[in-house]
């Protein structure tokens, strides 16, 4: 699956949990965290994502994502 | 076969102080603006002279004091449930089963699978009795554990409770009845939170709270693959959920109505202040109570939701490592009348508040609740305006006093 849509799905969803966020500003740079995420808004952020996109994640690979660049690398890893 | 097998009683222990959410939060200088993110507005705190042992006894005290000699001679399994073992080998319902008294018949042990374990004990007692290899035996299951956390649990420190949660099964379900056979599991290993040592938690938050939800919706699944027909929204009246902290309950609910429902925000918010909020009252009170903590939820949701008649309960229990269970019942208006007996809302009204200074005094003589040492004393007067302060303060209730010998010691206030 293409990076990019996934990284839009990640964006739209975003916009989903943080009410006020302005999605436009959101770079691939970004943590969630710095985006005003706490662990449920991440959670809720993932899960969104990974059910538009029909992905399956073991839950603790998200272990290893630190920005949502990995975040994006990992969805796609696993919509192969 | 038997016919009905549940719950006949179910009581809550949740100590005799507390701390609020608002004063820990100044104290540890967290960031105020996540009290709404959390849920809470207070936690138990133990004291030195509590232990996994007398929580567990006073939690079961009010329960076995009230049966007839008859019935009370029936209990026939004992299932004590904790993450807070004293002991590699000696189980704490070994302990439990002299201060209660019972039968000497009877099979003695204790489990373990993180906050799932009651659960887990709940659903092997249910099975025996069912069986019908002993006509009329009850079973004795308690959920027990002290809480580790201190300030290098974050934002933990705040939802994590002590305390214990004890059920009588039996025949006579009055607080809830099984739906036998209709349950769903998931369980696989994974490292989300862990006590490695007797004095210390760890824990991975966003690990822990992406194991939650997955188990829910998992387990949930494997529920609709057993039992014909169910529908999130009309086959639950209720709900009771594991509570860590409130937060994450609604967080999880939000995520199955939109899964299973696929329900617009505005429907979520209206479904979980219907079926779901009346199970958070007790808990936001407490903290977690690990595995006691989906029936401190159960007991929340009797005594505070206003359903009629009968309603059918979906509950679900997960612990970390990781299992979980996703299962149901029904309680009815007998099930709010057998609760108010043992009168749970009255008990954590009357747990003395503390001080944050008072808190921290007490967390370092807390933190070696658990560990090893072969003699220890504790002054148990020291604590007695705690311990005088319950609303049933004529029924005594049990202290720990120290250790001999590696024998834990105790006495009755």
């Amino acid at each position: 699956m293409d990076h990019s849509d996934i990284f839009e799905a990640v964006r739209r969803n975003l916009g989903v949990v943080v009410y006020d966020l302005d999605t436009t500003t959101v770079t691939l740079d970004n943590s969630l965290a710095d985006l005003g995420c706490n662990s449920i808004d991440r959670a809720e952020v993932v899960t969104l994502t990974m059910e538009d996109m029909g992905i399956s994640v073991p839950v603790m690979e998200f272990q290893q994502t630190r920005d949502i660049r990995s975040l994006v690398a990992l969805l796609a890893r696993h919509s192969a | 076969m038997t016919g009905r097998i549940g719950i006949e009683a179910l009581n809550v222990h949740a100590g005799f102080a507390q701390l609020s959410t608002a004063e820990l939060f100044e104290g540890r200088g967290l960031d105020r603006e996540r009290i709404g993110h959390l849920m809470m507005r207070a936690r138990s705190i133990a004291l030195p002279c509590e232990d996994p042992i007398t929580n567990a006894v006073n939690a079961a005290a009010p329960i076995v004091n009230r049966l007839a000699p008859q019935d009370k001679e029936r209990i026939e399994l004992i299932l004590a449930s904790s993450e807070s073992g004293v002991d590699f080998s000696k189980s704490i319902t070994s302990y439990v089963h002299e201060f209660m008294g019972l039968s000497r018949k009877c099979r003695v042990m204790e489990v373990k699978q993180a906050c799932y374990a009651a659960t887990g004990a709940l659903q092997i007692a249910a099975g025996y009795l069912a069986s019908g290899v002993s006509p009329g035996a009850k079973a004795l299951v308690i959920a027990t554990d002290v809480s580790m956390v201190d300030a290098r649990a974050g934002y933990a420190e705040p939802a994590t409770g002590t305390g214990a949660s004890a059920m009588l099964l039996g025949d006579d379900p009055r607080v809830l009845a099984l739906d036998l056979g209709a349950f769903g599991a998931h369980a696989y290993e994974t490292m989300d939170s862990a006590r490695p040592m007797p004095d210390h938690d760890i824990a991975d938050v966003d690990g822990s709270l992406f194991a939650y939800l997955d188990c829910l919706s998992n387990s949930f699944a494997d529920y609709c693959g057993k039992v014909s027909d169910v529908d999130l929204r009309t086959t639950f009246d209720q709900l009771a959920l594991h509570t860590p902290f409130a937060g994450l309950v609604k967080a999880a609910h939000r995520k199955l109505m939109r899964e299973q429902a696929r329900a617009t925000p505005d429907a979520v918010e209206a479904d979980f202040a219907a079926r779901v909020s009346p199970s958070l009252v007790y808990p936001s009170q407490v903290g977690n109570l690990c595995s006691g903590s989906v029936y401190l939820a159960l007991a929340s949701l009797i005594d505070n939701a206003p359903y009629r008649g009968t309603a059918r309960v979906g509950l679900f229990s997960y612990g970390s490592g990781c299992a979980s269970e996703f299962f149901s019942g029904l309680i009815d208006e007998g099930s709010r009348a057998a609760l108010a007996e043992l009168d749970i809302a009255g008990r954590l009204n009357a747990r003395i508040p503390l001080s944050f200074a008072e808190y921290t005094e007490l967390l370092a003589e807390n933190s070696r609740c658990l560990v090893p040492i072969e003699n220890r004393k504790i002054e148990v007067e020291r604590y007695r305006r705690f311990l005088d302060a319950r609303p049933d303060g004529r029924e005594p209730v049990l202290a720990y006093r120290g250790t001999e010998g590696y024998h834990r010691t105790y006495e009755w206030v």
